[in-house]
């Protein structure tokens, strides 16, 4: 909706022309009347023309032409005819009162009429404010209305406007990267807004301050606190004509600052919120990472709490198994203080990967090299589509995305079952799979597992064979959610899709870019 | 002989653990906290090998290697935290030899310093011209690769590429070496053409491209070829 006013044009000469056409008309009459009516009927044509006409001219025009017809009126009927001089006893009484009548009616009328535009106005101007009212309400961010503003204050004084409008907070200091600016204003100019803008007060001529200014500075002012500033250029003439129309501009002005109050407050509050909440799942996140770290430190405790006590009564073979799981377990913390780094430091904001061209078949060679290490007799197998385009991501990340994937699939199958990665390429992505054969996931807990919080809450509706599948699966804690957290840096996604005749398919989908330049082909051979 | 080893490690705990566990394999143990304290050391010790962990108090570790490579070709092996990844390969171009990453076990720790100890001298002395793991045998002399016995042929830059990995074989090589070596140093960015050639020579030389044994990969740092077979007949050792 336009907020736009259409304040009345200033007359022009072409407004005129009923006038012109009322003179005309009287003055031909006149010539074709004269010395069928006597002077005094004549004088009445006149005056009539002129009354006529003042209905289109401005007053005090309205009242000159009056006057210079007059005059003619002398020359042409007022005996002696072609002189401008007056039988003193006779004619001098009619003129005067011709004047008289003209000047009067020009002027009532002209009266008239400006009461009537500044009723217009008013009414015109009632209206945008209500208008104007509206338009913030509906807006999500007034912000976005500041060019109608600009706009509406540049139509109702027909002088170039520029405005500035605080985005949030009112800043310590004046920042122009903290406010938006709309239309052009000089250093002076900028300065003045954002002075006006702190103090809260209207600036420039007529006002009780800086009234030496040419310039209109007009605050946005919300309640307590100012959230923008218009300046009005150039205003320093026009401000006597109409009262009304500073204080109408103050008042467009006032709905934008209480508009940006309330976004500000909406926003404030939708922060404290968000604050309490994520608060809420730090909490959450931290219990759940503590409870995984305290498995394996138990084991530890224990066996080396064992070998340090009972060492010189155990057997060789006893003390073997002990640090055996000392090894392993402290292996296990080392990959979840990993994960929970990870996730914690993908979590904060501007987190910078450490991106370069790799191949899938590089990093998937590395997983299955990781995986034979910790359990050199599963099956583990790898299948490639052949010429699969290079991924631009954090080879670190990826293999450690991989690493988890695969780790988990091989945790929560059994012994005999195989353990696939695939990796294949569906139109513009890249996807790596990771398939196990598995007892599967609850279709409740397809989401969920991905939540490093909400390990091992089991909802009642859940069956009790599906239960603890979920529940072991739940105990995979940070490995998941730090593997959906690693896809999604990478522009990508994880999800999790049941297999056909069971088990379950984690699938990363990553987006594929422009593929570099390649080195120059080789033909011959060493 | 005895190998002398200087340990500079911070955590007071692991510095005996691992003294302890190298003296018993009949190492000669150093040991220094701090950086400063690792260079007074270095200065006035003849030493076989350095372990320098990056997270030192005083100081990142590029000064103690870079005093270390003024004066001799002594092998470095470099500890670093998962965070401190940038900070490991700059050490590695800047010509450490090798890396753990913590926590390791004490096996990984000296299969490291053996190989780097292997190649103790290799860039004065002439280098590993034989190499032979599984059914691969590279002849760096002769230029030729056989796999089961059977001749592969290789493009030049394959050949120029697999060399490279065989005079640094069982230390990783990282990607901005094996570019700046290969292709040169305007080339040093373009990973592109590793991954291509590492595939090619995949492709060439493994039983299993998708699962390599022989051209393996450091995810975020670079290659290494897997460690020779011990093989008395192949001159490993230069005299």
């Amino acid at each position: 909706m336009r907020i736009g006013l259409d304040e009345e044009s200033p007359w022009r000469l072409r407004d005129a022309g009923p006038a012109v056409l009322v003179w005309a008309a009287a003055a031909v009459a006149m010539a074709w009347l004269d010395g069928r009516i006597d002077l005094v009927n004549l004088a009445m044509l006149l005056v009539l023309a002129s009354a006529l006409a003042s209905l289109w001219l401005p007053g005090a025009l309205s009242a000159a032409i009056g006057l210079l017809a007059v005059v003619a009126f002398n020359w042409y009927f007022v005996p002696p005819r072609r002189t401008f001089s007056v039988d003193l006893r006779q004619d001098a009484l009619l003129l005067a009162a011709m004047v008289a009548v003209t000047t009067v009616v020009s002027a009532l009328m002209g009266g008239l009429r400006t009461q009537a535009r500044r009723a217009q106005r008013h009414a015109r101007r009632a209206e945008q404010l209500r208008e104007w009212g509206e338009t913030l309400r509906d807006a999500a961010d007034p912000l976005a209305q500041a060019g109608q503003l600009r706009d509406a204050l540049a139509g109702l004084a027909g002088v170039e406007v520029a405005l500035l409008l605080v985005k949030d907070r009112l800043p310590e200091r004046d920042d122009e990267g903290a406010a938006t600016r709309v239309g052009n204003a000089d250093s002076d100019q900028s300065a003045g807004l954002w002075h006006c803008l702190r103090q809260g007060e209207p600036m420039g001529p007529g006002t009780a301050r800086h009234a030496e200014l040419p310039d209109w500075y007009l605050p946005m002012r919300g309640r307590g606190v100012s959230l923008g500033a218009a300046v009005l250029r150039g205003q320093g003439t026009d401000a006597t004509q109409d009262p009304l129309l500073r204080a109408h501009a103050q008042a467009l002005c006032d709905q934008m600052g209480q508009a940006l109050q309330r976004t500000l407050m909406r926003r404030d509050e939708q922060r404290a919120r968000d604050e309490a909440q994520s608060q809420a799942v730090r909490n959450a996140l931290l219990a759940a990472i503590s409870h995984d770290f305290r498995t394996p430190l138990a084991t530890i405790m224990g066996a080396a709490s064992s070998l340090a006590e009972q060492g010189a009564r155990l057997d060789p073979q006893q003390r073997q198994r002990l640090a055996t799981s000392i090894v392993d377990e402290a292996a296990q913390l080392s990959r979840l203080t990993d994960n929970t780094l990870q996730l914690a430091r993908l979590d904060s904001p501007g987190v910078a990967l450490r991106c370069d061209w790799e191949s899938a078949e590089e990093l998937v060679g590395t997983v299955l090299r990781h995986a034979r290490r910790h359990d050199p007799a599963r099956r583990v197998r790898a299948r490639l589509e052949p010429g699969l385009p290079l991924l631009w991501c954090d080879a670190l990340l990826l293999s450690q995305l991989l690493d988890n994937l695969v780790d988990n699939a091989l945790k929560y199958s059994p012994a005999e079952a195989p353990v696939e990665v695939l990796v294949r390429r569906q139109g513009e992505q890249a996807v790596l799979a990771v398939r196990d054969r598995g007892p599967g996931i609850a279709p409740a807990w397809r989401e969920r597992v991905f939540e490093v919080f909400r390990r091992g809450e089991l909802g009642p509706h859940e069956s009790s064979d599906a239960a603890p599948a979920a529940r072991a699966r739940a105990g995979a804690g940070v490995g998941l959610a730090v593997c959906r957290a690693i896809a999604r840096a990478h522009g990508g996604e994880l999800r999790l899709r049941p297999r056909g005749h069971g088990g379950c398919s984690f699938e990363c989908v990553l987006p594929l870019r422009e593929q570099p330049p390649q080195p120059p082909a080789e033909d011959a051979s060493a | 002989m005895t190998m002398r080893v200087l340990l500079v490690e911070d955590d007071a705990e692991l510095r005996r653990t691992l003294r302890d566990a190298l003296a018993l394999e009949g190492y000669e143990m150093l040991t220094a906290a701090s950086l400063s304290e690792g260079l007074a050391l270095a200065a006035n010790a003849a030493l076989d090998l350095v372990v320098l962990d990056l997270g030192l108090p005083d100081g990142d570790g590029e000064s103690l290697l870079a005093a270390l490579r003024r004066r001799e070709s002594l092998p470095v092996l470099v500890i670093s935290a998962r965070q401190a990844e940038g900070q490991k390969i700059r050490l590695l171009d800047a010509g450490a030899d090798d890396y753990l990453v913590k926590p390791f076990g004490v096996g990984e720790l000296l299969a490291r310093m053996r190989v780097a100890l292997r190649h103790r001298g290799t860039r004065v002395s002439a280098a590993l011209t034989v190499y032979r793991r599984g059914a691969v045998q590279i002849d760096l002399a002769t230029q030729r690769v056989r796999r089961d016995g059977e001749p592969v042929h290789l493009t030049p830059t394959e050949f120029k590429l697999l060399a490279r990995l065989v005079r640094n074989a069982g230390q990783v090589v990282t990607h901005r070496q094996l570019l700046a070596d290969v292709w040169g140093a305007e080339f040093v960015e373009h990973t592109q053409y590793l991954r291509l050639y590492m595939g090619q020579l995949r492709a060439k030389l493994e039983a299993d491209p998708a699962e390599p044994r022989l051209l393996l990969t450091d995810p975020g740092v670079g290659y290494r070829l897997a460690e020779p077979d011990e093989d008395p007949a192949a001159p490993l050792m230069p005299s």
